[in-house]
Order: structure tokens, then sequence, then C-alpha cells
């Protein structure tokens, strides 16, 4: 078991983001985490990203209780993330955002500053990104920031990528090029991923078990044909008439 | 245990330099394009003492830009890497200076001996207040920041007995002490150009270091830098602990250089405008413009001197004016043409 969360809850105020979810990660598994809008996704994300610490609950990743952890612990455990909205460091060139991953990510002895620029390149040499190594964050395109940030999520050496809604905003062409790299990286780098996304069609091709949250709420998990077939998922997502 | 040579080494090799400490490699490149420019520069400022030598007036003019630039160089620094702007460095120019005044007049001890005792006691005041850089963000690090040394002043006239108000303290034993008077400026001018020039090539290595780019980092995004495993908390306070530490050697300084030191000539606000001045026109974050902007504040000022009462009005004035023409400073200005490494550049600089 990589990851497991027992009964997480985080409040906002009166807010209920997320209410006694539990979940279980196994090794290599891709999960797809699916819900309506403001259903708690980004903030269980959040919560195993150490971005929020949990009211209450228990998070373990590999064995250790990561409940209280800060975000820097939690990436040198080995959980690294992507942003929804792409937030390079946008002042820095894009080798050097990477280079932060590398040297900040799990400890990797005998790592001097030039090797770590070596390490980067490969990592955007990886999603294709090696041609814009000296521009700045800031000026590129919307799916070079989202790469950009897969590169440097994957330069910190993790063993589960929590990947937040790559295709919001990007053209199909772009889309299905993103989705090529997410599958590519999978392969290549043997990684456990939680994917949150809201286009189905690429939940359904690309994840091995779907988890609906809805109202902060665990409604349903497991294979993602019998998951949307499900009248309650439809009725969440589409209302009681319909379902 | 292992050997000596096992655990810390030192190689070169294809014109790199690198040093194994335990599991940890630091490794530089050596090649002219880093060091030309520089290397010229500092010639040039070597030489300048012998050049002053019969005009005392300029040489106190280059003591006080090299300085200024003591101050501006490790701000530089922390100004990236706590990502926050510090609007109080000359509350450390108070601690350096009071410290060594105070254990001179009492206790009679010289320079160097305060030397010790100013670094201790400002990194005990660094250590203390370092925990505003996590706790104190953007607006509010900057507000508590500009309101400690007037806090300080304020204890400066409150306890007169102590640190003698507004005529401050007199009688600390001088930097250097030989019979002649222009022998002494020249030591002097030399001490200051030592520090500052010491403090340019730390800096300078740190920069283009790892801590460097993880400076530029927390400059940049505080909450990334962390999710990409950086603890920036620590990062930040370490920062602010050596360079308070650095600044307050110029009060060291500027107390055992002009025998006496008063808390009214450091601490209020004119001479925050001044360095504030220096940091814009060098641009934030720069090591090199800092030196620059260290030269033209203390030039400016020796200029503005000649025009009376009106300079407390026109160096604000200048300022301002600056502060919209050259949002990137003068050395931004020249770094934006020439600008060419054979690394990656790392631009450090806030929007």
């Amino acid at each position: 078991m990589l990851l497991t969360i027992e009964n997480a809850v985080k409040r906002f105020g009166g807010l209920i983001a997320v209410n006694n979810v539990s979940m279980t990660v196994e090794k290599g598994e891709i999960i797809g985490l699916i819900g309506p809008n403001g259903a708690g996704k980004t903030t269980l994300m959040n919560l195993i990203s150490g971005f929020y610490q949990a009211n209450s609950g228990k998070l373990t990743f590999n064995g250790v209780d990561i409940t209280s952890f800060k975000q820097h612990e939690i990436c040198k455990q080995g959980i690294a993330r992507t942003f929804q909205i792409p937030r390079p460091f946008p002042d820095l060139t894009a080798i050097a955002n990477v280079c932060v991953g590398v040297l900040c990510g799990k400890p990797r002895p005998h790592m001097s500053y030039h090797d770590s620029m070596l390490d980067a390149s490969h990592y955007l040499e990886f999603v294709g990104l090696f041609g814009k190594r000296n521009i700045l964050a800031r000026d590129l395109s919307l799916y070079e920031m989202r790469a950009l940030e897969l590169a440097r999520a994957l330069a910190t050496n993790p063993q589960l990528v929590l990947i937040d809604e790559v295709m919001a905003g990007l053209n199909p062409g772009e889309a299905s090029s993103a989705v090529d790299l997410i599958q590519r990286m999978i392969e290549e780098y043997d990684v456990t991923v939680i994917w949150v996304e809201h286009v189905m069609k690429v939940i359904m091709a690309a994840t091995s078990r779907v988890v609906v949250l809805h109202y902060g709420e665990k409604i349903a998990s497991g294979p993602p044909f019998e998951v949307v077939n499900d009248p309650k998922i439809i009725e969440a997502y589409l209302g009681e008439k319909i379902a | 245990m292992k050997p000596y040579g096992e655990s810390m080494r030192l190689e070169h090799r294809r014109g790199n330099l690198k040093l194994h400490v335990m599991s940890l490699k630091l490794e530089w490149t050596i090649e002219p394009r880093y060091w030309r420019n520089p290397l010229i520069a500092i010639t040039g400022l070597l030489l300048l003492p012998f050049i002053l030598y019969n005009r005392p007036d300029y040489l106190t003019l280059f003591i006080t830009a090299n300085i200024y630039a003591c101050i501006a160089i490790p701000l530089a620094w922390q100004m990236t890497g706590t990502g926050r702007m510090n609007f109080g460095p000359q509350f450390f120019i108070g601690i350096g200076g009071y410290t060594a005044a105070l254990l001179s007049i009492h206790w009679g001890w010289g320079p160097w001996q305060t030397l010790g005792a100013v670094i201790l006691v400002s990194l005990g005041f660094a250590a203390i207040l370092s925990p505003l850089t996590t706790v104190a963000k953007g607006l509010y690090f900057s507000l508590i920041t500009l309101t400690l040394p007037l806090i300080f002043l304020e204890l400066t006239f409150v306890y007169t007995e102590i640190f003698k108000g507004e005529s401050g303290l007199a009688g600390i034993a001088p930097l250097v002490n030989f019979a002649r008077m222009k022998i002494n400026f020249l030591a002097a001018a030399y001490i200051s150009l030592g520090i500052m020039l010491f403090y340019l090539l730390v800096i300078d290595k740190i920069f283009r270091s790892r801590f460097g780019l993880l400076a530029a980092a927390i400059n940049d995004d505080e909450d990334v830098a962390q999710t990409c495993g950086l603890n920036i908390n620590k990062y930040k306070m370490i920062c602010f602990i050596v360079t308070s530490v650095m600044i307050a050697l110029g009060g060291w300084f500027f107390a055992h250089q002009d025998g006496t030191f008063a808390g009214i000539t450091y601490l209020p606000l004119p001479f925050m405008i001044k360095i504030l001045l220096i940091v814009i026109i060098g641009g934030r974050g720069e090591i090199y413009g800092a030196i620059v902007g260290s030269y033209f504040v203390a030039v400016l000022e020796k200029v503005l001197m000649n025009f009376g009462a009106i300079n407390y009005i026109l160096f604000p004035l200048i300022m301002l004016i600056l502060l919209f023409a050259l949002r990137e400073g003068l050395y931004g200005i020249y770094r934006k043409h020439k600008y060419k490494e054979y690394f990656p550049a790392m631009r450090v600089r806030k929007r």
C-alpha cells in the first residue's frame, strides 16, 4: 500500500470541504479523482501534498504517518504535485525551474549545481522543452507551463504524482499530447498517479480506478466503466431528473 | 571513520574546480568571462585610494561609498533570499555601532576585539528577529523592519546615560593609528574596500551557486518552492541572520573610523532613503548594481550638500523620479543589453 487516507476531514469555517474521506492507493495504480465543481477534489490533493493540514483523520505514505508533515517534508517522502493553474517560478528560466526540483526533492548525494543542471536538462528533454531551456518561465505558453510543472514534479524523484486538471484551457492537439506525456511518464518513471480531471474521455481511457467525490464525501470508487453507469454518480453530475 | 581524503577532496578537472565534502559536491567553473570584467573594476578600485591620496575629503567619500555598498550588497541577498523588502537595515548598523562604541569606551577594547563582540551581539539580535521572515508577510515585514530602527532611536534618547542620546558616544578607539593622518585615511580606505570586496566575492559565489537559485525560487513563489521540497523557513532565517551580521559590521566600521557614534546619524529615515536609493539605482537583488548605486549616492550626497537646506527635498525627489524612470536600475540597463552567460541566466527580479 503506497498511500492510505483514513477519515480525512478538512473544514473551512462552517464549510466541510473534505468530509470523512477514506481511500487507499496501491503502487503503480492510476487513480482518477472526479466530481462536480466544489466537490473537494483539489482540497483532497492539497491535503495529500501538505498544502493544508487535515482537521482530523490520518494519512500514511509508505508506512510513514504524514498527517502533520510540512510540504517540503512530504515532497522529500516522494509525493510531487502540479497545480490547476500553472505556477512555475516566473522569473527563472525553464531549466532553473526544474533545477529547483532536482536540488530540493529527494536527497541525491554527490549532486553539484552543475550536475543538477544536467539532470534538469534530462527532464526538460523528456517533456519536450529542452529547446526552450533558457526562456523565462513566464514567457512560455500554457501547455509549456504545464509540461514544465510536470518536469519539475518529476525532478523531485517522486513515487506518487498528483496531477490537477492538465486539460483545462488546452486546445485538442495540446490536450492529446499532454495525455501522451503523462502516459509516457507513468511508463518510464514508474510512478503512481492521482489524476483530477473533468474530461471524462481521458479518465475512462487512462485510469485503472476512479474515485468520485460529491460535497466533500466519497460516493463511489471502482473501475471507470462501472462507476460512470452508477445512477448515484449520474445524479450527482446531472441531477435527479435525468438519473 | 573515513580517512580525510575520502570525506573531503578538492580536484580540478576540465576547467571546473570541484570540492567534495561528505556527500555534498560543490563545483565552480573557472573561465575568464566570469572574472575578467570584475577584475578590471576591482583593479581600478584598488588604485583609486592612491590617486586620491592627497585629497582626504575624496578619500572619505570613497570610504563612505564602500560602507554603503557593504550594507547594500548583503541587503540584495536578503531581499531575494527572504522574498521581502527590508526597510530597516540600519537597525543592525545601530547594533554594530553601539556595541563597538560601548565596549571600546567602557572596557577599552580595540577595533579587532570589538569585531568579535559585534558579530556575536548582532548574531543574537538577528537570531531573535529572524522568525519575522517566516511570520510577517510582504508589507507587514516592511512595516515592522521600518519601525525597528525608529524604536532603537527612541531607546537611545530614553536611556541617555548609556547611549548619550543626540551627542552620541565619543572616544572610540580608532580603526588604525599611524603617525600620519593621510596614512590613516589610506589604511581605512583599503580596509573598507577589503570588506566590500569580501562581501562581493562571497555573495557573488552564493548567487552563482545552488543557494542563489533557491533564493530566486523563494523570491518568486514561496508556496511552490515548498512543494518542490525546499525548507523555506530554514533558508529564510539563515539568510536573514547572515546578512544582518554582515550589515552590522558596517556599523562597527563607522564607529571606529569616526571615533564617535550617534544613533541619530544612522537610525532615522533619511539614512534609510539613502540605502533604498542605492538598491533602486542598482536594481533589486543586483550585487554589482549595489556598488554602482553606492558610489552614485555618495557622490550625489556630496554634490547636493552645496545646495544647502534644499537637499533634504532634492534627495527623496531624485529617488522618486528614478523609482518611476528606472525600474531595473542603472545596472539593469547595462545587464539587459550585455547579459550572456555560459550557464542559463538566472534573473532575480520581483515583478
